[in-house]
């Protein structure tokens, strides 16, 4: 299991490191568990009866990669069909997404393949996207079956992982997976994101960085 | 018609302007940056035209930093093979005619500009990203017979004189004068210079004459830093807006008119059990139905009468029937109930194995009433039999407006209901009288919604110019980040208790509709300094403001809200917009008047425009809008 790290506390005057940027967003069915695999990434916690996201929400987490600190913006959106008109709002631009499935609901795990496709229809097109198959602490109550969500996720290229935000298993793992698979030494080619992240000069307070890599 | 190889004189030219709404045709080039001028065709008889074409160009740095943009007022003459609309990019090339203008109207402190026709409607909607539209405004001033509307100071109408002789005279002469020759900008540094030895005020009226030939472009680039400097802080104090230095010809546009001081309203005593029986006759029929409800704005009410209060101004009960009435309305009301119940009680897993609509409905209501206010008592617990009620009155809601069935956020509005009613058919009638002032918030295709959220930006612009401006330049002018606030009535971010507090003086529909969008202008105004101090961009707001749950004041706000109602109702350059929104009569000047005026900034809806420029507004322009 990954080691949470709160990175990017040196003290000024450090040289060591780069610390690059990423927008990430959660997609997938309502109630499969998006707000939970947030929470438990970023603030540690598990609420049984997580409200519903209405909207959508905001928050940050900065994970430690050998010399790197990547710091993902996260969009927690709402799930339900009809606020999909909304996604794209929140895709855009995103160097990263999570599509999330419950693997008690097969109904949710055919939602999340037409995210994907979305994702690689409308997104940039070198977003990395990572499938979860979510509540794997309900395995005994299973409709998906792992082999088929990967064999899916190998077809399309993406990230696969089961997880559980209530016992954790596999939730920092996911979005470390992702780090390490964002392209963080490369010339960003203009707006868009496409694919990379920003670098952040050490001290910057963040959200207006040069339109550079990491390098 | 014009003729294959034409002479076109280019009156004005002016590049880093982007188009925000134009006719259909043009729709493929909306956000694009491009080059505007005014072209005459000496020829044809389409004398004069605003064009725009597109920049090839995406994103270049240089362009982003530039602090002065290309501008000539000075007379070119060109000649086409073909008229410029007319080749291949024609779709990307705007035109029109300068006799369909009928008015235009500057916003954003200059750097907005619109142009309609003689029905009031918009014909195109440019923004100058890099400077400001002044130059153009003095061309179009100098070429056509303006005043400036009566209604709307923004706004200038043209005299409609085209084809009259004497005005071709006067044009003539204007374009013989050409006033500013290249060989006049020697003169005109020397006089910027000579602005250090006096004070800027006395000289403005000389100033504003001369903003148009600083935008000189790249040629002119060169100038002092002394006069750049000069410039650069004069500009900016008109910008910055004074209300002192307006002349009669060059006025200055970027005006703000003040509002009315804020006066806070102190919230009043509830609605106390004592008062409802006095204000009931010996029939349980309410007279005076306005002092009730003027009661409940100003105080809310009491809890031990706010279960029977909230059943009238649901439309539960009615105001004006007897008792015995009454009892009839809740007969009828209560075997309706059980009835559509029943037709969901009595399907069959056949029938529902082939109802996908249904099926998928009911999934949407279990998922949501598990996790509804499950931290509250009423519904705390495994088991908890009012999670069953909630789950009955929302899935039989969902038979009684089928189309609409159910939505994400439905059950945070029933919660409260049911909490205080306790009782499942009393809740359901009054979730109904509730949906049915909100049902549009949960269009499928979030009209509603948007609506509001334009309203909300339309009222910000209005109550606090600067403000909507800095919410416009950090992709913010959507208002997105109210959207949880106005979908579920602020009840994420208040108590349950204040929530109620809340509710009930919004359904008193004083002092005017709409007035939850002067609640958001309310809390927003106490949020802005340090929504503005700290620089937020698009997603730092919406994180400030989903963090604010919790911490809202609702008295503070409803008082607050209250006073900057009667502020805006005061203010005397109210504009029809604002009016249509808080519901008053229009004023209706039929030649400017239109509901778009002061709204205009939802249509440039930004997400976080770090990463994305133009083209993420082209998909949130397909996408939310």
């Amino acid at each position: 299991m990954a080691n949470r790290t709160s990175a990017a506390q040196r003290p000024n005057g450090s040289t060591q490191g780069k610390i690059c940027q990423f927008k990430l967003v959660l997609l997938g069915e309502s109630a499969v568990g998006k707000s939970s695999l947030v929470l438990r990434f970023v603030k540690g916690q598990f609420h049984e009866y997580q409200e519903s996201t209405i909207g959508a929400a905001f928050l940050t987490q900065t994970v430690c990669l050998d010399d790197t600190t990547v710091k993902f913006e996260i969009w927690d959106t709402a799930g339900q069909e009809r606020y999909h008109s909304l996604a794209p709002m929140y895709y855009r631009g995103a160097q990263a997404a999570i599509v999330v499935y419950d693997i008690t609901n097969q109904d949710t795990f055919a939602r999340a393949k037409t995210w994907v496709k979305e994702l690689q229809r409308q997104a940039s097109p070198n977003i990395v996207i990572a499938l979860a198959g979510n509540k794997q602490d309900l395995a005994n109550k299973r409709m998906v079956e792992y082999e088929e969500a990967q064999a899916h996720a190998e077809e399309n290229g993406l990230l696969f992982m089961e997880t559980s935000a209530k016992t954790a298993m596999n939730v920092n793992d996911i979005f470390l997976a992702i780090a390490k698979k964002l392209p963080k030494n490369e010339q960003t080619t203009g707006p868009g994101g496409s694919g990379q992240g920003r670098r952040l000069v050490e001290g910057d307070s963040g959200a207006k960085a040069a339109g550079n890599c990491c390098k | 018609m014009e003729d294959n190889h034409e002479e076109v004189l280019e009156i004005f030219c002016q590049d880093g302007v982007q188009i925000l709404t134009a006719p259909a045709a043009y729709i493929s080039q909306l956000n694009n940056v491009g080059t505007l001028m005014i072209v005459e065709y000496p020829n044809s008889n389409v004398t004069r035209c605003i064009e725009w074409k597109p920049i090839d160009l995406t994103i270049d740095s240089d362009v982003q930093d530039q602090e002065w943009t290309v501008v000539s007022t000075v007379r070119r003459r060109r000649t086409y093979s073909g008229s410029l609309p007319v080749d291949a990019n024609r779709s990307k090339h705007l035109k029109i005619n300068m006799s369909d203008i009928k008015s235009f109207r500057v916003a954003r402190k200059n750097q907005k500009l619109t142009f309609r026709d003689g029905k009031g409607d918009d014909l195109c909607t440019f923004v100058f990203q890099h400077g400001s539209c002044e130059g153009l405004v003095a061309v179009l001033k100098g070429i056509l017979k303006t005043f400036v509307s009566r209604r709307d100071k923004h706004v200038y109408c043209i005299l409609d004189d085209e084809r009259n002789p004497e005005r071709q005279q006067l044009d003539k002469s204007f374009a013989e004068l050409n006033l500013f020759q290249e060989q006049s900008s020697p003169y005109v540094w020397k006089l910027v210079k000579n602005f250090q030895n006096r004070p800027y005020e006395t000289t403005m009226e000389a100033f504003s004459k001369i903003t148009d030939i600083v935008y000189r472009g790249a040629e002119h680039r060169l100038m002092d830093p002394e006069v750049h400097n000069i410039l650069h802080r004069s500009l900016e104090a008109i910008e910055n807006n004074t209300t002192t230095h307006s002349h009669e010809e060059y006025e200055v546009i970027a005006h703000v008119p003040k509002l009315p001081a804020l006066k806070e309203y102190p919230r009043g005593r509830p609605l106390s059990l004592e008062q409802w029986k006095a204000l009931q006759d010996s029939e349980g029929q309410v007279e005076d139905v306005d002092a009730v409800k003027l009661v409940i704005f100003r105080g809310g009410i009491a809890s031990n009468v706010r279960k029977e209060v909230w059943k009238y101004l649901l439309d539960y009960h009615r105001w004006k029937y007897t008792h015995s009435e009454q009892a009839n309305l809740i007969k009828q009301r209560n075997e309706e109930y059980f009835i559509m119940k029943l037709q969901w009680r009595s399907m069959t897993k056949i029938q529902e194995d082939n109802f996908t609509d249904y099926r998928e409905r009911k999934s949407l209501i279990e998922k949501d009433v598990n996790r509804t206010d499950r931290t509250l008592d009423y519904f705390a617990g495994d088991n908890n039999p009012n999670l069953q009620v909630l789950y009955d009155i929302l899935m039989t809601y969902a038979m009684y407006n089928f189309d609409l069935g159910y939505v994400q956020g439905m059950s945070d509005l029933l919660s409260p209901i049911l909490y205080l009613m306790n009782n499942e058919v009393e809740a359901f009638w009054c979730f109904v009288g509730f949906m049915n002032k909100v049902s549009s918030n949960f269009d499928m295709d979030q009209a509603g919604m948007k609506e509001q959220l334009q309203h909300l930006n339309t009222l910000t612009a209005f109550y606090d110019p600067e403000f909507a401006n800095y919410l416009y330049k950090h992709d913010s002018a959507n208002m997105f980040f109210c959207f949880r606030w106005l979908l579920v009535w602020f009840k994420r971010e208040l108590s349950q208790q204040d929530a109620m507090r809340l509710w009930e003086v919004l359904w008193t529909d004083l002092p005017c509709q709409n007035f939850h969008l002067l609640i958001c202008v309310a809390i927003l105004d106490t949020e802005k300094h340090i929504l503005m101090e700290n620089n937020y961009g698009f997603t730092e707001i919406l994180k400030h403001i989903n963090d604010l749950s919790g911490n809202i004041d609702v008295s503070a706000v409803i008082g607050k809200a209250e006073g900057m109602y009667n502020q805006i109702v005061d203010a005397e350059h109210l504009t029809d917009a604002v009016r249509i929104i808080i519901g008053l009569p229009i004023l209706g000047n039929a030649s400017v008047i239109d509901s778009k005026e002061a709204s205009p900034d939802i249509s440039d809806l930004t997400l976080n425009g770090d990463t994305d420029e133009v083209s993420y507004e082209n998909a949130l322009t397909n996408s939310f809008l």
